[in-house]
């Protein structure tokens, strides 16, 4: 016995050593190795944007501002981060001069934008380059924009758009403008009136006076006109505002009745709105050019913020129909509806993404607001932000960014613009001169 | 003599069958049966507390006096017995007080008894819960921590080997910075195909030197044909000039067979060397099989480089597949990566995830991927394939 416990691991470890000579016979196999890779990192993008090379004397000051806003609009977008200016290794000092690429990736940057300025007379012209550091190629071609030194922020909206769109592979959204509710005064006596901007706050343009409420504006598909409810008449109802003449036209006009909550349909003829018939208010479509309207929902409960699928087949809505506020889609010719909401809470100003694949929408539930976002079936729910007051959601032109209202808790809370990315990050305010509330994003800029 | 070789050699046979045996024959019968009792600990403070409330019996004469001064010892063990009570958790103040007070009572009328209560308290120790309740007063956490001062005494050993390593590395680094150059120049040059193919041919020869551990029949079986065939080209061509001189000068033809052997067996050996050199990748080390550990590092390397962050949402539905060949520094050749399949719904969407796959392979393999040299031959190709639906959140 003695002899065989001597032998039993001898003999293990002698058969151990053929095994073990044999499976890798066996297991070698010719061929590249193949390798699958399922969890990489997600973190903002490092570039690099050395200030635009001005061609000319008089570019000098565009060169440096075109840069800036470059840089702030794609760090804004939370995808990318900059590698400031004073990590450079190598200065770009002619737009046409070779890259040093491992400069650049010495200091990891992963995209290099190279731009110059010229201007001459009325007229700057900006153009660029993309480059992928690590593998030392150009992304795409590079591009030339032409305006008037008034339009150089929208020259560099256009530049971000293009760098944005290359590498993300979403559409642009810099180059747009948010018309929204500017708020002033005491929240007793607060006066509103619409402003817009660019979507970064910039440029801002009061369109109204303030001399009556107005609520909810909404940019047509051209986007250049504006929908939006006044109390001129005391009480709602729905005007048409024309940007190029600043003209305002009433819309649906019938007398005791409140009209709100309008929005364009996609071919910007049709505008919906809800209108309100002896406490009941339900879904109407209007037709601009022969103002005739057609009822869309008939029920006795509340139907209200229609809003067109981007093919215009559809249109989500929300009732109260079951006993508490949820998000319907009915056909665009009108109909019952199908409910898609159907978590806890209460669910509202539905808004379908310009993409088709997601519709945003304000939550209340357990005491909190919230900004979420769901598939047109009502399936993949997601919140993205939670706070005392959050709602009326509205799209950026590539369906991946939604800007809100978020109002602040107390006597001395006030409303103001955040946006988020739709997948809940890169929450942040966005700077207005005071108060503001109630959004809406306008299509991209020609 | 023989016989004391006999004897010699007998003797030495005994001894050895002894040695080898004789603890198996003459093993003691039975080990002495070993008798297990059960032990309890207990710490020196315990026991300072046991034997301080143990003394008062022996002052039995001193009756009335003696009280008080058993009294006062114990007084000061206090705070050492706190462990005792400190075992229940919860009750741990009741308990410390009511001790003390008991057990010097107990201890004065029953000295024989004491050690009653220290098989409770033993048990209780077991928990060891007391010191860690306790540790605020002990200074025993203070000891640890003073031992580990001395293990420190290792640890700039370990800083001295890692600075050694970050020694090593900036050498390497500086010869893979001129790699990375390299593999630069050739991406932006366009040419980097016939770059590659270049290198891998001039690297053969050093490969071989190394590798020379299984020619096995490829080069045999490779260079046979050419070393036959040149033997036959050659033999043809001294042919030609032995047919005609045969039969006048045979010694002339047995040298000139002798030479055209010869300068067959120049060509057969030139042949063999250039397809020796052909194939040389295929002599390259292949060792055994990747194993899953080694697949697993290369794996992390590359992902930690392989940011999905600015991708779009169709992007991140697109799962790509990337070529790449490595060199044997484990450096990728920037030039040599492709994209093989992709399941993108567009064009636009392959694109990014290609970029974003290839950013990986790049940036990550800038300082060489961890492989395992010896298994070049099995890594020297690679297939990535970059799934990014598990990260898909938007």
């Amino acid at each position: 016995m003695t002899l065989i416990r001597t032998l039993t691991p001898v003999i293990a470890l002698a058969l151990g050593l053929m095994a073990g000579a044999v499976a890798p016979a066996a297991a070698q196999s010719q061929g590249p190795l193949r390798i699958t890779i399922t969890d990489g990192v997600i973190e903002p993008l490092p570039f690099a944007v050395p200030m635009f090379v001005a061609e000319n004397g008089a570019a000098s000051e565009y060169a440096a501002n075109i840069t800036r806003v470059i840089a702030a609009d794609l760090a804004g977008t939370g995808l990318f981060r900059e590698i400031p200016a004073e990590a450079h290794i190598s200065q770009v000092s002619s737009f046409d001069a070779p890259v040093s690429f491992p400069d650049w990736q010495a200091i990891n940057a992963q995209a290099l934008i190279v731009g110059a300025v010229s201007a001459s007379g009325d007229q700057i012209v900006v153009k660029f380059r993309l480059f992928d550091v690590f593998s030392g190629q150009q992304m795409g071609e590079g591009l030339q924009f032409a305006g008037t030194p008034a339009t150089w922020r929208r020259m560099a909206h256009k530049v971000s758009d293009a760098v944005y769109s290359r590498i993300t592979g979403e559409g642009p959204y810099f180059d747009s403008r948010v018309v929204y509710v500017a708020e002033s005064g005491p929240k007793n006596q607060r006066v509103k009136r619409l402003a817009v901007m660019d979507y970064d706050g910039a440029n801002v343009a009061y369109l109204t006076d303030g001399a009556s409420i107005v609520l909810a504006p909404r940019f047509s598909p051209t986007g250049n006109q504006i929908l939006f409810t006044s109390y001129e008449s005391g009480f709602p109802r729905i005007y048409l505002m024309d940007l190029g003449s600043m003209s305002v036209q009433a819309l649906a006009q019938t007398e005791g009745n409140m009209t709100f909550a309008p929005r364009f349909a996609p071919d910007g003829r049709t505008v919906v709105f809800s209108l309100e018939r002896g406490g009941n208010s339900d879904i109407y479509a209007l037709d601009i050019g022969s103002g005739q309207i057609r009822q869309l929902t008939n029920s006795p409960s509340i139907e209200t913020a229609p809003s067109f699928s981007p093919d215009g087949s559809q249109i989500v809505f929300e009732s109260d129909r079951t006993g508490s506020q949820q998000l319907y889609v009915m056909p665009a010719s009108g109909g019952e509806g199908q409910r898609i909401s159907n978590g806890p809470g209460r669910y509202g100003t539905p808004v379908w993404s310009p993409q088709g694949d997601y519709i945003a929408f304000t939550k209340q539930n357990a005491g909190r607001f919230h900004i979420g976002v769901m598939r047109t079936d009502g399936s993949e729910e997601r919140l993205l932000t939670a706070s005392f007051l959050d709602e009326g959601p509205t799209w950026a032109p590539n369906g991946r960014v939604i800007m809100f209202t978020r109002e602040s808790a107390g006597a001395g809370g006030q409303a103001a613009l955040f946006s988020v990315d739709i997948s809940g990050r890169n929450l942040r305010q966005i700077p207005t001169d005071g108060p503001a509330s109630d959004p809406a994003w306008s299509p991209l800029l020609p | 003599m023989e016989k004391g070789q006999i004897i010699s050699g007998i003797a030495h046979a005994g001894v050895i069958l002894w040695v080898v045996l004789g603890d198996w024959l003459f093993r003691a019968d039975t080990l002495p049966e070993m008798e297990v009792a059960e032990v309890s600990l207990m710490s020196s403070a315990e026991f300072d507390a046991m034997m301080a409330a143990a003394p008062p019996p022996a002052v039995e004469p001193v009756e009335p006096a003696a009280e008080p001064e058993a009294v006062e010892p114990p007084e000061p063990v206090q705070p050492e017995e706190p462990p005792p009570p400190a075992e229940e958790p919860p009750p741990v103040a009741p308990p410390e007080e009511p001790l003390p007070e008991e057990l010097p009572q107990e201890a004065v009328p029953q000295p024989i008894e004491t050690p009653e209560p220290v098989a409770p308290i033993a048990e209780i120790e077991q928990p060891i819960p007391v010191p860690l309740s306790d540790v605020k007063p002990r200074p025993r956490p203070v000891d640890r921590v003073a031992a580990t001062p001395v293990e420190s005494v290792d640890a700039p050993e370990v800083a001295d080997q890692v600075i050694e390593e970050v020694a090593d590395e900036p050498t390497e680094e500086a010869v893979i910075v001129e790699e990375q150059q390299e593999a630069a120049a050739p991406e932006e040059a366009t040419t980097q195909i016939v770059t590659e193919a270049v290198e891998t041919e001039e690297d053969a020869p050093q490969l071989e030197m190394t590798s020379s551990l299984r020619p096995r029949s490829r080069p045999a079986q490779v260079a046979e044909e050419p070393v036959e065939e040149e033997v036959a080209a050659a033999a043809e061509t001294v042919e030609e000039p032995t047919e005609e001189p045969a039969e006048e000068v045979a010694e002339e033809t047995a040298t000139e067979d002798a030479v055209a052997a010869a300068l067959a067996e120049a060509l057969a050996e030139e042949a063999a060397t250039e397809q020796a050199a052909a194939d040389a990748p295929s002599d390259l080390p292949v060792g055994p099989p990747m194993t899953a550990g080694e697949q697993d590092a290369l794996r992390v390397a590359v992902q930690q480089c392989w940011n999905v962050g600015a991708l779009s949402m169709e992007a991140l539905r697109t799962t790509v597949t990337v070529a790449v060949s490595v060199g044997q520094d484990g450096v990728p050749d920037a030039g040599s990566i492709t994209l093989i399949d992709s399941n993108g719904e567009s064009d636009t969407a392959t694109r990014q995830a290609f970029e974003a796959a290839r950013r990986a392979i790049i940036r990550c393999g800038a300082r060489g991927f961890p492989l395992p040299p010896e298994k070049f031959e099995q890594w020297r190709n690679m297939e990535l394939v970059f799934d990014p639906n598990g990260m898909r959140m938007r």
